[in-house]
């Protein structure tokens, strides 16, 4: 069965290949220059820009991360990333048990709410956002920033969870519900462990998500204190942008953690990631 | 009275389940889209917010939107991203999803990952990773000055042309989601259908185009309203590949917004009429799609 077929045009197969093989250089080929050239100094990559490094030297990283304040970019990363999580899953889930097992003449109106809010994009809102975490005094908190990451994952994360538990039998709530169970006990007890491969997915939808998040922190917070990773290392580089050395040093340092997520992970990201790709 | 306490308990825990994801979520969306119009209208320019006299002054921040030429500049990239999303990443992204589900090559586990792998980096990496590749000191001049001995590096001078780096790098980062979500849709298709088809003689053409394809008729169209959407998320690769430059030629409208509000003298009001613009434009686009899903019954 996992044998390549063999039917087909010998001209098809190699129009085939030659398209994937070139889509998988355009991605190794760039990678493999940037790790290449943060190896080099910056007086070696003005002489030397595409070849092997001629003395590797570690020097770019240790003080990328020093300059740049790396240490404080992750756990800045780490933080966002974690609380909009965990606080993401645990709304949705709540919010979904209630869509689809409690019967409300609210549920059109409020889940409906949320169907929209799939398709409309954040973006489209980033100046009203600003001034509105202005006006209530948020601006450069952490809360300041949290709570838009806990809105922004909302909409997908409710529909997911409505559509998951709706697909749990209604006579599991039913005969709880005639055993005397109150809605928050079936939920806790009954549900909250249901829902975990819908969690995953959530999970991982939102780690990659609010990790590369870099449109709203950039205008939401202003002291280095609270900057993550994307903020830090667009500022390291545009302040930095003749010394290449360094500047690539931190773009490996950027990407190293999504690159590993992604290759640990890989088929429960292919899988959420169609999971989210759920009709409008 | 024991069935109207169970309503109120019915009731309370609603609530209780719901309100808190529903007020954040609508702190976050549903109230500054609303905020956003009322200040278009108005003269607000920055300062305390609540308790001030606002000015209304009608349309005329609109008016004068319309007249900008940024502005126009902005909504033609945006359309041209929307394009290259519809016309070049969904397609792309098929080919290789029937490709790989076809076992037509060998190692496509390997070829599935490479693609997918730009789209989970971050966007500022790879704008800036891009932007060193095809600035006149990165490895894209050397290697074409290896065939054109002569040749000038004018992709981010040329006003004309500085687009066309951005949309290159949109097309290669996002293929790879396409990929995977035909894929997965390509895996529910029942095997056994392709076989008969198969047995009685069809060819690949025909299980392509008989079978295949109106399987997928509702997964093409949830990817075109991804793609359609998604064009107007564009804000990060542009601000790290090119800043809007040259001459603001590579803007697109979240950047238009975000220039109007954060570079210079502020200018709030514009910066919130784009912003209604946007929002309406999606909701318009979001309602055709849906117009013809229910005209065509594109679900599954």
């Amino acid at each position: 069965m996992m044998r390549v077929r063999s039917d087909f045009h010998p001209l098809l197969r190699f129009f085939v290949y030659a398209m994937m093989i070139l889509f998988t250089l355009l991605t190794i080929a760039p990678l493999i220059w940037l790790i290449l050239s943060s190896f080099k100094t910056t007086t070696e990559f003005q002489l030397n820009r595409i070849g092997w490094p001629q003395n590797p030297t570690f020097f770019n990283y240790t003080s990328a991360w020093k300059l740049g304040k790396f240490g404080t970019l992750f756990l800045n990363s780490l933080f966002f990333t974690i609380a909009s999580t965990l606080a993401i899953i645990f709304l949705a889930v709540s919010a979904g048990f209630a869509f689809a097992k409690i019967r409300s003449k609210a549920t059109p109106i409020l889940h409906g709410s949320f169907v929209i809010g799939i398709l409309l994009t954040i973006q489209s809102i980033m100046v009203p956002l600003f001034l509105l975490v202005n006006a209530v005094g948020l601006y450069n908190t952490r809360t300041g920033v949290l709570i838009p990451y806990i809105g922004m994952g909302m909409p997908m994360a409710v529909y997911l969870c409505t559509e998951f538990i709706k697909g749990i039998p209604d006579s599991v709530v039913e005969s709880a519900r005639i055993d005397g169970a109150s809605y928050l006990k079936i939920l806790q007890a009954i549900i909250w462990p249901m829902t975990r491969p819908v969690a995953v997915t959530l999970a991982i939808l939102n780690i990659a998500g609010v990790w590369n998040e870099f449109m709203l922190i950039n205008i939401l917070v202003s002291s280095e204190s609270l900057r993550t990773l994307p903020v830090g290392i667009l500022r390291f580089s545009s302040a930095l942008s003749s010394d290449y050395g360094r500047q690539f040093a931190a773009l490996v340092i950027g990407m190293l953690p999504m690159v590993i997520f992604y290759l640990v992970f890989r088929n429960q990201i292919t899988k959420g990631v169609s999971a989210g790709a759920i009709k409008g | 009275m024991k069935r109207k306490m169970l309503g109120a308990e019915e009731k309370r825990a609603y609530w209780l389940l719901v309100l808190p994801g529903v007020l954040i979520y609508w702190a976050v969306v549903a109230f500054p889209t609303i905020f956003s119009l009322v200040l278009s209208l108005t003269n607000y320019n920055g300062g305390p917010l609540f308790g001030a006299k606002l000015d209304f002054v009608g349309f005329t921040h609109y008016a004068r939107m319309f007249k900008d030429q940024y502005f126009w500049i902005s909504l033609k990239n945006n359309i041209y991203i929307m394009l290259i999303s519809l016309f070049g990443q969904i397609p792309l992204g098929f080919l290789f999803a029937y490709v790989i589900h076809r076992r037509l090559v060998k190692q496509r586990d390997f070829f599935q990952t490479m693609i997918y792998l730009p789209s989970v980096i971050s966007t500022i990496v790879i704008g800036i990773l891009w932007q060193s590749f095809f600035s006149p000191y990165g490895p894209f001049t050397e290697l074409m000055q290896k065939f054109i001995p002569n040749w000038e590096n004018e992709l981010f001078y040329d006003p004309k042309k500085a687009i066309l780096p951005v949309l290159f790098v949109i097309l290669w980062m996002y293929t790879g989601t396409y990929l995977i979500i035909f894929l997965a849709n390509l895996q529910k298709i029942d095997p056994a259908l392709i076989e008969a088809a198969r047995i009685d003689g069809a060819s690949e053409w025909q299980v392509l185009t008989r079978i295949i394809l109106p399987c997928l008729s509702g997964v093409i169209l949830t990817t075109a309203i991804l793609a359609i959407s998604g064009s107007l998320k564009s804000f990060d690769l542009v601000f790290a590949m090119t800043a809007g430059n040259p001459a603001r030629r590579t803007s697109v409208l979240s950047l238009y917004m975000y220039d109007n509000a954060f570079r210079g003298a502020p200018n709030y009001p514009r910066a919130n009429a784009i912003s209604v613009f946007m929002v309406v434009l999606s909701l318009i686009l979001i309602w055709i799609v849906r117009l013809t899903e229910s005209r065509f019954g594109g679900r599954e």
